[in-house]
């Protein structure tokens, strides 16, 4: 008796998503021309393989075949493919008072913010390969092609590491419903994300002490393991996912937690 | 003479005015001096860090010591420190005066519009960036010995002066695109994530990446010249040739504003 | 003439429109093949106003009210014909015009959100170079004019649309302009503040000799402020001239509305003007201007009055049905 009703929640559930993924990527479709910008604004780990490829970078990493060009170009991908401005969004939103209406909705607004993620790099894709010939004419004898097992893995390895860095800021962005113009909390989120996550220097440069501690945070997982995937280098796949997702599932019960009480507090302030 | 002079207090009283107001907007949240603190901190650690992993590869980055490097690094954050200070915040609200049609208010209005829409807001939050890069600057010539005399001081200030009028007018130029192009108004965040190459000396790069950061962002003028000069590693005469560069780039975007202007009121409904 | 605060000859206005159809295809097609046409938002209008006048300046939207109004303080340079505004051509943006007029867009406001109005209020008094008492004394004054008090000391955020207008014209105003440019300064405010604006534009005029030019959707403003309306549709004017020439026109018939004490046929009613509206004691018709006098001594003399009112119809009615009248509308 209660099993048919539960299904058509998951389909109801299923669907919901699904209209509000499109309904996004129609938005974003009209911002294609601010997101191509976007896209051309993540050239950090570029200008860093400039820097890396005149040191004797070789010497400082154990790892074997470690290749640089390759390793920062697929950092250069996987960046482009796990950006999040959800705590700016969040606190948008909360200050044109749009929130009351979104939180009378029946769908949990994660889903929403969520959902509009996953529409914009739906919408960088061609971007990014556009940018990507590019670059295979202006640094030649420097692409390879992964086996298809292995772009299928990365990509889903990519998803992995964007679900865990979007719940990070999301767990963030419930500051929002306390203080007043947290999105400079977002800034902030960056610096740990720009020196532990191997974005501008691969984490096996690090002292061994500091790339201990890079370890104990989310960050290498969320660009360093992907990174070094697409590169074909030697990773542990197996680990590496089962940390994704141990921080994927503790930031959602945190987020979740602080979310409630987030919205206790909103509607008896009365907004 | 009189009549001029007087309009320059008269600008000055406005200047005054605007930075009053938007200080009293800014600290309203007090929050972010901590949060701004923190991440200012952050960011020297890391950039020191970063740095420091090269100069475990070898004795020298382009031919720059670690001291040397680090003054590139300090002029860097300075010049952050005047990108979060004065020209994010106004130059990225030029394209909701558009948005918005208050230009019209600007324009008409008794006063330079270029001048009203570039200073109007000063920000508190770029303190701390240059504060913590005039320090670097100041430890770097000590350990490697520049005589800190008037004259150093003097030149140093001249260069710092040129290089952030370069920057100001690279977004000024890409900020006033937004008359014709309201929807591509993160123009400026594409030059700022270029000019993220200017902590580093311009002789690290390879050459290709050089040759661009030269000639067609000037990015080599921004941090490294202004460094070799004050390290003595290139004649003073190279302050003529920032002043230079600094003039035309001002001129070229006081001239494309004048442009921009044309195109608006001829075309605006 | 020469006299004229505002002297406008053949005006004109034209837009090149590219026009674009949507989607990749039709950007593609529009980048190989681009085609523009013209479109006259203001078409060779002339008008002169004199000092201290107050115009209204009514017409449906994107009839060209604000093309004109902009052209007149110089944010929009016309394709031909002359402007001249206190003896200046807006569109050179002089310090010496702009410290003489001002531009109040309801819609649009200058005041910063965050901040109370007398910060922005100060800033500008900076701007137009006026000395801090005798800007302390205009606040004051114009305050006391709008009715304004605490509120210029609470941020802009937390006023009331009526509070906000008030505090936009008092920063407006500050310089003291002898010409006033204002495009819809009444939009969306309730009955109350509407009056109160109109009540202050009046007084400002009166005190200063301001000279206005006026656009509103609201007739209320027009016809307590203006004697005279410029009527503009298509880009051209089509009437220029006083409010009740402007009704004459308008409305060629006059609504007659007439009580009887005993019941009456239809047929002998309608013998004396148009039925709009019948019961056995009472009617309402319409009589034609010019026939007024003679057929309603008539219908005194024939029927049985017990009581008559003649009126015009509002006159946003009649404007509504001119805009809504069409393409060639000719008056």
């Amino acid at each position: 008796m209660s099993y048919k009703p539960r299904q058509h929640k998951v389909l109801w559930f299923l669907r919901v998503i699904k209209s509000l993924l499109i309904n996004q990527y129609a938005l974003m479709m009209e911002y294609r021309a601010e997101i191509a910008l976007w896209a051309l604004s993540g050239i950090l780990p570029l200008i860093m393989l400039g820097l890396w490829s005149q040191t004797n970078i070789q010497d400082l990493i154990e790892l074997q075949g470690f290749n640089l060009k390759r390793y920062f170009l697929s950092a250069f991908v996987v960046r482009q493919f796990t950006v999040v401005w959800v705590i700016f969004s969040f606190e948008e939103d909360i200050v044109q008072g749009r929130l009351s209406p979104f939180l009378l909705q029946p769908v949990p607004l994660f889903w929403r913010y969520y959902t509009s993620h996953i529409a914009e790099q739906i919408t960088r894709v061609p971007i990014v390969a556009l940018m990507i010939m590019i670059l295979s004419v202006v640094l030649p004898n420097s692409f390879w092609l992964p086996k298809f097992t292995e772009l299928i893995l990365t990509t889903f390895v990519i998803f992995l590491a964007f679900t865990v860095r979007f719940m990070i800021h999301w767990a963030f962005a419930m500051s929002c419903f306390w203080v007043e113009r947290a999105s400079s909390i977002e800034r902030l989120l960056l610096i740990p994300y720009l020196f532990f996550s191997g974005l501008v220097a691969p984490i096996d440069t690090f002292p061994k002490e500091i790339s201990q501690i890079a370890y104990l945070t989310p960050y290498p997982y969320l660009l360093s393991f992907p990174a070094n995937l697409l590169s074909g280098h030697h990773v542990n796949i197996q680990l590496n996912i089962m940390i994704l997702i141990f921080w994927a599932l503790f930031l959602f019960l945190i987020s979740t937690l602080a979310w409630k009480k987030g919205v206790k507090h909103f509607t008896a302030m009365g907004a | 003479m009189k009549s001029k002079f007087n309009k320059y207090i008269n600008i000055s009283m406005v200047l005054l005015r605007f930075w009053q107001t938007s200080l009293a907007i800014e600290l309203e949240y007090q929050l972010n001096m901590l949060i701004e603190l923190v991440s200012v901190l952050g960011n020297l650690f890391g950039s020191l860090f970063i740095l420091s992993l090269f100069y475990k590869s070898g004795p020298l980055l382009g031919g720059w010591n670690f001291f040397e490097a680090l003054i590139v690094l300090g002029i860097y954050m300075i010049l952050e420190g005047i990108t979060t200070s004065i020209l994010a915040p106004n130059l990225s609200r030029i394209v909701n005066h558009v948005k918005n049609g208050t230009l019209d208010y600007v324009l008409l209005k008794p006063i330079d519009s270029q001048l009203w829409l570039s200073l109007r807001i000063i920000s508190p939050w770029g303190l701390p960036s240059q504060l913590i890069g005039i320090l670097l600057i100041i430890y770097s010539l000590v350990s490697i010995q520049v005589d800190l005399s008037l004259f150093n001081i003097l030149i140093f200030f001249t260069c710092l002066f040129a290089s952030s009028l370069i920057l100001y007018s690279l977004w000024f130029l890409l900020a006033s695109t937004s008359i014709w192009f309201v929807k591509v108004w993160n123009a400026t965040e594409v030059l700022r994530s270029i000019l993220v190459a200017g902590r580093y000396p311009m002789s690290a790069y390879p050459r290709g990446l050089r040759t661009i950061f030269t000639f067609l962002i000037p990015i080599a003028f921004l941090t490294t010249v202004p460094a070799e000069v004050i390290i003595g590693r290139v004649s003073n005469e190279y302050i003529a040739i920032i002043l230079i560069i600094a003039a035309i780039f001002f001129a070229i975007s006081r001239r494309f504003w004048k442009f921009a202007l044309l195109h608006y009121t001829s075309a605006s409904s | 003439m020469s006299m004229a605060s505002i002297s406008v000859n053949a005006l004109t206005k034209n837009y090149s429109v590219s026009r674009k159809t949507p989607g990749i295809k039709g950007t593609l097609k529009h980048f190989l093949f681009r085609r523009t046409e013209t479109i006259t938002a203001v078409d060779e209008i002339s008008f002169s106003i004199q000092p201290g006048e107050m115009v209204g300046f009514i017409g449906p939207n994107g009839a060209g009210k604000t093309t004109t109004l902009k052209m007149l303080c110089g944010l929009i340079h016309p394709t031909s014909g002359d402007v001249s505004v206190i003896g200046h051509k807006p569109h050179s943006l002089e310090p010496g015009f702009l410290k003489q007029i001002t531009l109040v867009m309801g819609q649009k406001q200058q005041l910063l959100w965050d901040l109370p109005p007398l910060d922005s209020i100060k800033v500008n008094a900076a701007v137009y170079g006026i000395s801090p008492r005798e800007t302390n004394n205009r606040i004051d004054e114009l305050a006391s004019m709008l009715g304004l008090g605490n509120e210029l000391n609470r941020p802009v955020r937390k006023l009331s649309l009526g509070e906000r207008m008030k505090a936009e014209l008092l920063a407006a105003l500050l310089h003291r302009p002898s010409i006033l440019f204002l495009d819809e300064p009444t939009l969306g405010l309730d009955v109350i503040s509407q009056v109160r604006v109109r009540e202050f534009l009046s007084s400002y005029n009166e005190r200063y000799g301001a000279t206005m030019l006026l656009s509103s959707h609201y007739m209320g403003d027009i016809t307590s402020l203006c004697d005279r309306v410029i009527l503009i549709h298509h880009g051209q004017i089509i009437h220029d001239g006083s409010l009740i020439t402007l009704t004459e026109k308008l409305a060629p018939l006059k609504s007659v509305r007439l009580e009887l004490n005993k019941p009456q046929t239809r047929e002998s009613i309608g013998k004396y003007g148009l039925i709009e509206d019948y019961t056995d004691t009472f009617a309402q018709l319409l009589i034609p201007r010019k026939a007024l006098t003679s057929s309603i001594s008539n219908i005194l003399r024939d029927l049985p009055v017990t009581d008559l009112e003649v009126s015009d119809p509002p006159i946003e009615e009649l404007i509504r049905q001119l805009f809504e009248s069409g393409e060639n509308l000719s008056i």
